[in-house]
């Protein structure tokens, strides 16, 4: 509530406007309006970009299996056969048998139902790829806005942190921890999340919040008496969203393809996840089974892999042309 | 991290030694009891711990009296200190070059094994992450120019799809149509063991001859692109000559050797790998170049160059691309981690022996060491990079070379 006063009486106090509890609604309002015809603006131009909107949908599309496999298991496939991981369909042999009316992308070489499994798996990878982007861009924002703004030796401890998270690549980093335990998607999320915030993402948000620390409403800001927090919170934040908005999605594309692999791998706790389907194909094929006939054991979740990653890479693309003015122009 | 990795192999050390201790106490003799305890399933660092003696630098327990449990546990326990004095330890044996022992069934110096795992993941990732590099700066640049055309959108949508590509999944796609359905590219580990048989020449010798051969390649001909560079009459005449010329002379000890057919052979199992491995790597570079593009592009001084007069492709590849592309070097600099981790699970996929093969295998038998030098390469690597980064920039850049000699006078 508090402080909704525009013009503070920074020379005599008794001065100040008062507005009162309607004017300070009516400010309230007009503001949010304000920011809702920006967001409106920008939603019109993210719109009109067609490869934006072919990532929305294929993640919407996503986003509806991950929601919707519990009410279809509930109706559709009551049957114990579609159960991801123990289901098993007696009634035809041999294994991985076509699509059919029955099992609309086919049977896995186990007999279970491709297309449960890759609705299955779709929560994992969301589990994956969110968590790691909130953790990362947190932890970015921490390191890289602090080591910018207050500068100096907290500066020279941050930046030494970064240069030696930079080093090591999460994926060397995953494959090890892998050896201790077998991660379940939350850990590899937050182990993904810390590698790639503290790393690569706290420079790049070091370099923009030190940029922005330079422009002049910054130091209007602290003219007019704003502390650090305050300065942050209302100037070098908000123009740090485009920028995390944007590596928040390549997070998640990274973290997704990294959860494949050590699935693929073996690394994880996970029993069905889309990595594991590309390794039971594969396996199978070096025992001999044809893929070229038997294309729909591994097809669907590498396409799914492609799209979902894919989606989230042409969001954050179309994202940064929106907010970024200079893409914009033309 | 490395500290905590460190004692935890201490510590899996430990448990297997002390499995090991307990079978020696049991009164059974351990040469006698080496083919069982392998089919028992006892972890085989155990079992090579205990049969070849000094590998930890403490006499093997051999003897066929039986000892308790505490003799046995006493006589292969290592040194008892605490964790930071390990630590202080492994980065002194790290600094002098010595990377300890594999715990793996074949034992052996990690430093060794490294070397001989090197040379291929070099062969695979120099020129895969160059020419990929090359290749999404090469079509970012003409992608930029030709913005919300339909070369854009197919150009996106492709390099986004092979960015987002799981490797294994591309690489079995290109083995399936390359190796398998068209029989142009073999695949399988780098060489043909038929062209081998009765060769002496060592493959690893080869692959660095190989790296040898092309890097001073690249000298030379950048060194003469350098040189020519102020001739203003006959340049092409003289850099085709001269180049020619380089061509031959490295050529020729290959041809005397007789070693000339199985590096050919070398080469032509590289071509499917490489080839993933660019079609991995060039999207990012392109995506990014199409975005910095864009953004100099709106510089007044192109529009000054434009109205100049000059051509649409000189405007671009002379005074566009050349600014657009360090902040493209500095993202793929810090995405050069992804990179090196794709190219380790390509050599996964194509069955390369690699150092991310190396990774891989030590990971499944729980091989720390050998992870830990495999780690420390990658890291060694990376910074490599962010040195030559530096380098490359403050030499391309005037902005950069006015600001450190000032700085530095």
């Amino acid at each position: 509530m508090g402080r909704a006063n525009p013009v503070p009486g920074l020379l005599n106090p008794q001065l100040a406007y008062q507005p009162g509890l309607r004017g300070w609604t009516r400010l309230r309002m007009g503001l949010i309006r304000r920011r809702l015809k920006g967001w409106q603006r920008e939603a019109r131009f993210f719109l009109g970009e067609p490869l934006g909107m072919l990532g929305l949908a294929s993640i919407g599309l996503f986003a509806l299996f991950a929601l919707g496999q519990p009410l279809l298991m509930a109706t559709v496939w009551q049957d114990p056969i579609y159960d991801p991981e123990l289901g098993y369909d007696i009634q035809i042999f041999p294994h991985p048998a076509g699509p059919s009316a029955k099992h609309l992308m086919g049977t896995d070489p186990l007999g279970r139902d491709v297309l449960s499994r890759l609705v299955y798996s779709t929560r994992t990878s969301f589990g994956v790829g969110l968590s790691a982007a909130l953790i990362g861009s947190l932890i970015a924002t921490t390191i890289g806005v602090s080591a910018a703004y207050f500068g100096g030796k907290l500066d020279t401890i941050l930046m030494t942190v970064a240069d030696a998270f930079i080093l090591l690549p999460p994926a060397v980093v995953l494959l090890i921890v892998g050896l201790i335990f077998d991660m379940s998607w939350l850990q590899l999320g937050i182990i993904f999340g810390i590698f790639a915030g503290a790393g690569s993402l706290a420079l790049l948000v070091k370099a923009q919040a030190l940029s922005i620390k330079s422009k002049q409403f910054v130091e209007a800001g602290r003219v007019a008496g704003g502390g650090g927090w305050r300065l942050i919170r209302t100037h070098i934040l908000p123009n740090l969203i485009s920028l995390l908005s944007v590596n928040m999605m390549f997070i998640v594309t990274g973290s997704v393809l990294i959860e494949a692999l050590m699935s693929f791998l073996h690394r994880t706790d996970l029993r069905t996840s889309w990595g594991m389907m590309i390794w039971l194909a594969l396996e199978n094929n070096m025992s001999g089974f044809d893929l070229v006939d038997e294309w729909f054991v591994i097809v669907p979740p590498a396409l799914a892999i492609m799209l979902f990653c894919g989606g989230f890479y042409l969001i954050g693309r179309t994202l940064d042309e929106v907010t970024n003015p200079r893409l914009r122009a033309r | 991290m490395v500290a905590l990795l460190d004692e935890a192999a201490v510590m899996e050390e430990n448990v297997a030694l002390e499995e090991a201790a307990i079978r020696a106490a049991s009164g059974e003799s351990t040469a006698a009891a080496d083919a069982p305890l392998e089919s028992e399933g006892v972890p085989p660092e155990a079992v090579s711990q205990l049969t070849q003696p000094g590998s930890q630098g403490e006499p093997a327990v051999a003897s066929s009296a039986p000892i308790s449990y505490e003799q046995g546990v006493e006589a292969i326990r290592p040194p008892d200190l605490s964790v930071l004095r390990r630590f202080l330890q492994w980065l002194l044996a790290f600094f002098s070059g010595d990377l300890g022992e594999s715990l793996g069934p074949a034992g052996g110096k990690v430093i060794d094994i490294l070397k001989t795992r090197l040379p291929t993941t070099l062969l695979l990732l120099l020129p895969g992450t160059t020419l990929g590099l090359l290749f999404g700066l090469w079509l970012g640049k003409r992608v930029a120019w030709r913005r919300r055309s339909w070369v854009d959108w197919a150009a996106t949508v492709g390099g986004t799809a092979f960015y987002t590509a799981f490797p294994p999944w591309l690489a079995f796609i290109m083995v399936a149509i390359f190796a398998v359905n068209l029989r142009w590219f073999p695949v399988d580990r780098l060489r043909n063991p038929l062209a081998w048989v009765g060769v002496e020449a060592d493959f690893n010798q080869m692959l660095v001859g190989i790296l040898q051969t092309a890097g001073v390649a690249l000298l030379a001909y950048l060194l003469l692109w350098q040189l020519t560079r102020g001739m203003r009459w006959n340049r092409r005449r003289v850099r085709a000559l001269v180049g020619g010329l380089i061509l031959i002379l490295l050529g020729l000890p290959w041809i005397v050797s007789g070693n000339g057919p199985l590096a050919l052979d070398i080469l032509n199992h590289l071509v499917v790998p490489m080839a993933t491995l660019i079609l991995l790597s060039f999207g990012e570079t392109m995506l990014i170049m199409r975005a910095t593009m864009a953004e100099v592009m709106d510089e007044g001084y192109v529009t000054q160059v434009k109205a100049m007069g000059y051509s649409d492709a000189r405007v671009r590849d002379r005074h566009v691309a050349p600014v657009a592309t360090l902040p493209v070097l500095t993202r793929f600099i810090v995405h050069l981690p992804f990179v090196i981790a794709g190219s380790f699970f390509l050599e996964h996929a194509f069955n390369l022996e690699g150092v991310g093969m190396l990774l891989v295998q030590a990971a499944n038998q729980i091989d720390f060491p050998v992870v830990l030098g495999v780690l420390s390469l990658v890291g060694l690597g990376i910074l490599l990079a962010h040195v030559g980064l530096d380098v490359v920039t403050a030499w391309s850049d005037p902005r950069l070379r006015v600001t450190t000699q000032s700085g530095a006078g």
